[in-house]
C-alpha cells in the first residue's frame, strides 16, 4: 500500500503517520500541501498539527491549499482518506465529512489518553478490529469539541456514520455530541478523528491500538488491488 | 468566539465590493454551521479607491 502524508506548513505529526505506516508495510512518502500530486497513493494521511497556525479557525486555511484539490479528486474516486485531530478539522471543514470541531468544553487544550469503542468493523478503517474492541489513543487538542445539530446527528447516527465514541473509564474529554471521536463520510472511505492511532503505534509509547486502524487500511487497499497484504508481525 | 475581520476591497463599486466580502464570509471568515456573520461598509470606505484604469 502507498501512503501519501500531506505536509501543511504546521503539521506535526506528519513524521509519526509517515512510521507508522512503515510498520505496517506500507510504503509512506510525504507530500507538500503546494504539490497536487498524490504519487499513485492509496491513502491519503491529513495530519496532526497546526495547520497555517489554525489562527482563524482550526483547518480553515489549510482546505484552500493546492494539495486539497487532489485530495477531493481522490476521495471522490473512491479513494481512501484519513484525517487525524488537525486533519479530522481540516475534513470537516472542507466539508469532506459532516460538523465541527467546536472549542473543548474545559476551554484548554486536553492532552491525556482516552479509551475509543469502534462502532462498526465492516469498514476500510476498522476491518481488522475484533468486535468489541476498546482502543486506547492519546488525543492533544484545542479544539475536538464535536458538532453537529441534532437533526443531522440524528441523520449521522441513521446511516451508521459514527465510527469512534469515547468511552470509558476516562469518557468523554472535549464536550463532544453524543460522545463522538471519529466520522465516516456518507461513501465510508473518508475517515476523520481526534485521536491519535499514529502516536499509539509501538507499545513502548503505551499502546500499540493505532496500529489496528494502519492493519484495516492495509487489508483494505490490498482487497482493492488484488494483492495480498503483506503480513507484520505485532 | 467572536471576532471583527476589517479590510479592504477593490471593487468598482459597493453592491461589487459587497459580493467578494460576502464570498470571504461563507467560505472563509465564517463557517457557517457553527458562526454567522454581518457586513458593514466602514464610514467613508467609499472613498478609498486604488483608482486603477483597467
Amino acid at each position: 500500500m502507498k501512503v501519501g502524508v500531506v505536509v501543511f506548513p504546521g503539521s506535526n505529526c506528519d513524521r509519526d503517520a509517515l512510521y507508522a505506516a512503515t510498520l505496517v508495510g506500507a510504503e509512506s512518502f510525504p507530500v507538500w500541501h503546494e504539490s497536487s500530486d498524490l504519487r499513485g497513493a492509496d491513502l491519503v494521511i491529513l495530519p496532526g498539527g497546526f495547520a497555517y497556525g489554525d489562527y482563524l479557525r482550526a483547518g480553515a486555511l489549510a482546505r484552500f491549499s493546492p494539495v486539497m484539490g487532489a485530495v477531493r479528486e481522490h476521495a471522490a474516486r473512491g479513494g481512501l482518506l484519513l484525517g487525524i485531530c488537525n486533519g479530522f478539522q481540516v475534513l470537516a471543514e472542507a466539508g469532506l465529512v459532516p460538523g465541527a470541531l467546536l472549542r473543548n468544553a474545559s476551554l484548554r487544550f486536553e492532552h491525556r489518553w482516552v479509551s475509543l469503542s469502534v462502532e462498526r468493523t465492516d469498514t476500510p478503517f476498522t476491518r481488522a478490529i475484533p468486535a468489541g474492541t476498546k482502543l486506547r489513543m492519546p488525543i492533544a487538542h484545542g479544539e475536538g469539541n464535536y458538532f453537529l445539530p441534532d437533526a443531522d446527528l440524528d441523520a449521522l447516527e441513521a446511516r451508521h456514520g459514527v465510527l469512534f465514541r469515547y468511552t470509558t473509564p476516562e469518557g468523554n474529554p472535549n464536550g463532544s455530541a453524543r460522545d463522538i471521536a471519529g466520522v465516516l463520510d456518507a461513501r465510508g472511505t473518508t475517515c476523520g478523528l481526534m485521536p491519535h492511532p499514529e502516536r499509539a503505534a509501538e507499545a513502548i509509547l503505551g499502546s500499540d491500538d493505532g496500529l489496528l486502524l494502519f492493519r484495516s487500511l492495509v487489508e483494505s487497499a490490498a482487497a482493492s488491488t488484488g494483492r495480498e497484504p503483506v503480513v507484520v508481525g505485532a | 468566539v467572536g471576532r471583527r475581520v476589517e479590510l479592504s476591497v477593490d471593487a468598482p463599486d459597493d453592491a461589487a465590493a459587497r459580493l467578494i466580502v460576502e464570498r470571504l464570509a461563507t467560505e472563509l471568515f465564517a463557517n457557517p454551521l457553527i458562526e454567522s456573520y454581518a457586513v458593514e461598509p466602514l464610514a467613508g470606505a467609499t472613498a478609498v479607491g486604488s483608482g486603477n484604469a483597467a
